[in-house]
């Protein structure tokens, strides 16, 4: 039996259905990450495995316990907002010892808990100022030392970076991935940022329209999308329709797909054996740091190419380039 | 530099048009005789010192200080645990509440001052009641105000939320996170509405009329009698109000710091 067992739910507001047939096992100490765009039902998931909204119907189980009569209280979740949260009126080191309080814990360990877990989110030297006093990613982190302290048995974290810049928010990412791994606690993070959940997660589960799209590993969800939703949320895709691909490689493919996906990175310049042959016009590269991208018109269509930025812009705009694909790198979508 | 140098002429003589009336009040109220004269003949703080000598003034304060601060109480007793619901659980109902506010601004005090009379007189119910009430409803507006701008401010649903998953009852969750997280915003509102009700005339006078006398009613009776005295009651009537307004500034202040996070 799986740690956290999610089975057949559904939330509605009135006439509108927020989630629709969500079924999800997580497993104890995984990392799991809810991604897609706002407004797709995934908040809405974590608040009610939290007990804060209440399912329509369908069930939540934890740890072998059926939470529908569970109050939040007595869940032994952990919840880390985007906006972070803290009690303004609370020191760091008493909104940190807030759920040893709560839980009625010895002074002497209260502090002696509150010290290493200010150590752990490298806040030891602030643990007397007050939240308007710290940065934002500060404050993130205090809001995650109050929630691991209680050691709760799931950490929900409902798009805790969102409100940080690019910086801070890939050194919260690797520490947020790094404090799980060293505590062990399931934790699933909320976020529509695919390039976070593929840096922290054991597993992701792909929503749209209140319902699962895909689940796999962050390596499964990029290479095999399962159809064009997900191909264009997860990252740059081709996607192109049968006619349109089989015109760009003057051929007929042997499958039936009605669409197919193909990765820019997987195209390149250099010819092989049983390469898929594209040409193209240059019409417009954009240099983003490692990564060049170069759009080509071919035909009525265009096409995506990245590649590592070795040593400045080489392809030229408005000249005719031969790309080449591998068979095996044109997926299929459903 | 021309520019600047015009706005900030007009700007000082703003400010001596709305000064000059109170700096010339003031100074009249320590004033021994002013007459004939530009500036006063001598300064005296004997006017100010028969105040306080005065019972009916004492008295007088003390009940515009019972009625003002009763009906601010009795707002937090009833309306600001009412706004709290409807602002953190049925947010829908917020319109209804933007229009008993504004409808607080549609009454002006006479009409007010006659319907109370009309409908409480012949109920028997004490009109200072009625009064007390009326002033109740006519702060709804800046409780209102104060108390939703302190909640939307610190994200009170979130905190209450957080409170509860870290093991909180909802009445800890209230008394130890919310109240002391919102409480400069409530008490500024509780003090504006306070300065506001204690330089309240209109309703006071036509309801129940000057057998219960109010600081703006004592006023009112020695405008005739001695304009020493009367500057020296809107002296300490300033002094108040000044006093209140830092205070105001003071926690918006703090309140400001509380939404930063």
């Amino acid at each position: 039996m799986s740690y956290v067992m999610i089975e057949n739910l559904h939330k509605t507001y009135g006439a509108s259905t927020v989630l629709s047939t969500i079924d999800m096992t997580i497993e104890k100490g995984e990392f799991v990450t809810l991604l897609g765009p706002s407004g797709c039902g995934k908040s809405t998931i974590l608040r009610i495995i939290a007990g804060l909204t209440d399912a329509t119907s369908g069930t939540v189980n934890i740890d072998g316990i059926d939470m529908q009569n569970v109050q939040p209280k007595n869940r032994e979740i952990g919840m880390v907002f985007q906006s972070y949260a803290l009690f303004p009126n609370m020191t760091v080191k008493e909104n940190v010892a807030f759920g040893l309080k709560m839980k009625k814990i010895d002074p002497r360990e209260i502090d002696e808990k509150v010290r290493e877990m200010l150590a752990i989110v490298h806040l030891s030297d602030k643990g007397n100022a007050y939240p308007n006093e710290l940065s934002g990613g500060q404050q993130q982190r205090v809001a995650l030392a109050r929630a691991l302290i209680v050691r709760p048995k799931v950490l929900l974290l409902d798009e805790p970076l969102s409100a940080l810049d690019a910086q801070i928010r890939k050194k919260l990412q690797s520490d947020l991935r790094s404090i799980q791994m060293e505590l062990g606690i399931t934790m699933i993070l909320v976020t529509h940022d695919q390039e976070e959940a593929m840096a922290v997660s054991d597993k992701i589960f792909v929503m749209n329209k209140g319902g699962i799209a895909q689940r796999g590993t962050p390596t499964e969800i990029y290479t095999k999308p399962e159809s064009e939703f997900i191909a264009n949320f997860i990252g740059h895709y081709n996607v192109f329709t049968r006619a349109e691909l089989e015109h760009m490689v003057g051929m007929k493919l042997p499958s039936e797909c009605a669409k197919f996906a193909i990765r820019p990175e997987a195209i390149y310049f250099e010819a092989g054996a049983k390469n898929f042959h594209m040409s193209g016009i240059a019409i417009e590269s954009v240099m983003s740091g490692n990564v060049i991208r170069t759009v080509f018109q071919s035909g009525e269509r265009t096409f995506s190419v990245e590649q590592l930025h070795h040593r400045g812009h080489f392809v030229e705009i408005g000249k005719a380039y031969e790309c080449y694909v591998e068979p095996e790198d044109v997926i299929e979508l459903t | 530099m021309k520019k600047r140098g015009l706005s900030d002429l007009f700007f000082l003589f703003l400010v001596l048009y709305l000064l000059f009336p109170i700096l010339a009040t003031a100074l009249y109220a320590f004033a021994t005789n002013w007459n004939n004269t530009i500036l006063p003949e001598g300064l005296t703080f004997k006017w100010l010192a028969s105040l306080f000598q005065d019972t009916s003034f004492i008295e007088a304060f003390g009940r515009s200080v019972l009625l003002s601060g009763g009906a601010v109480i009795l707002a937090f007793i009833f309306v600001v645990p009412a706004i709290f619901i409807i602002v953190l659980y049925f947010p829908k109902y917020e319109k209804w509440m933007q229009t008993a506010v504004v409808m607080v601004y549609a009454f002006p005090g006479v009409i007010l001052a006659v319907g109370l009379i009309r409908t409480y007189s012949q109920l028997g119910i004490p009109m200072i009641l009625a009064v007390l009430g009326a002033y109740v409803i006519s702060i709804l507006p800046y409780i209102y105000q104060g108390t939703r701008n302190s909640l939307r401010n610190v994200n009170a649903k979130q905190l209450l939320d957080v409170a509860e998953l870290l093991g909180a009852s909802k009445l800890q969750a209230y008394l130890k996170v919310l109240l002391p997280a919102v409480y400069p915003g409530l008490f500024a509102g509780a003090l504006l509405s306070f300065s506001v009700l204690f330089g309240e005339f209109v309703l006071i006078n036509l309801v129940v009329g000057s057998r219960f006398e109010t600081v703006q009613i004592y006023l009112m009776k020695k405008l005739s009698t001695s304009g020493h005295i009367a500057s020296a009651v809107v002296f300490l009537y300033l002094v108040l109000m000044g006093i209140l307004t830092i205070s105001i500034s003071i926690l918006t202040k703090r309140s400001r710091g509380v939404a930063k996070t």
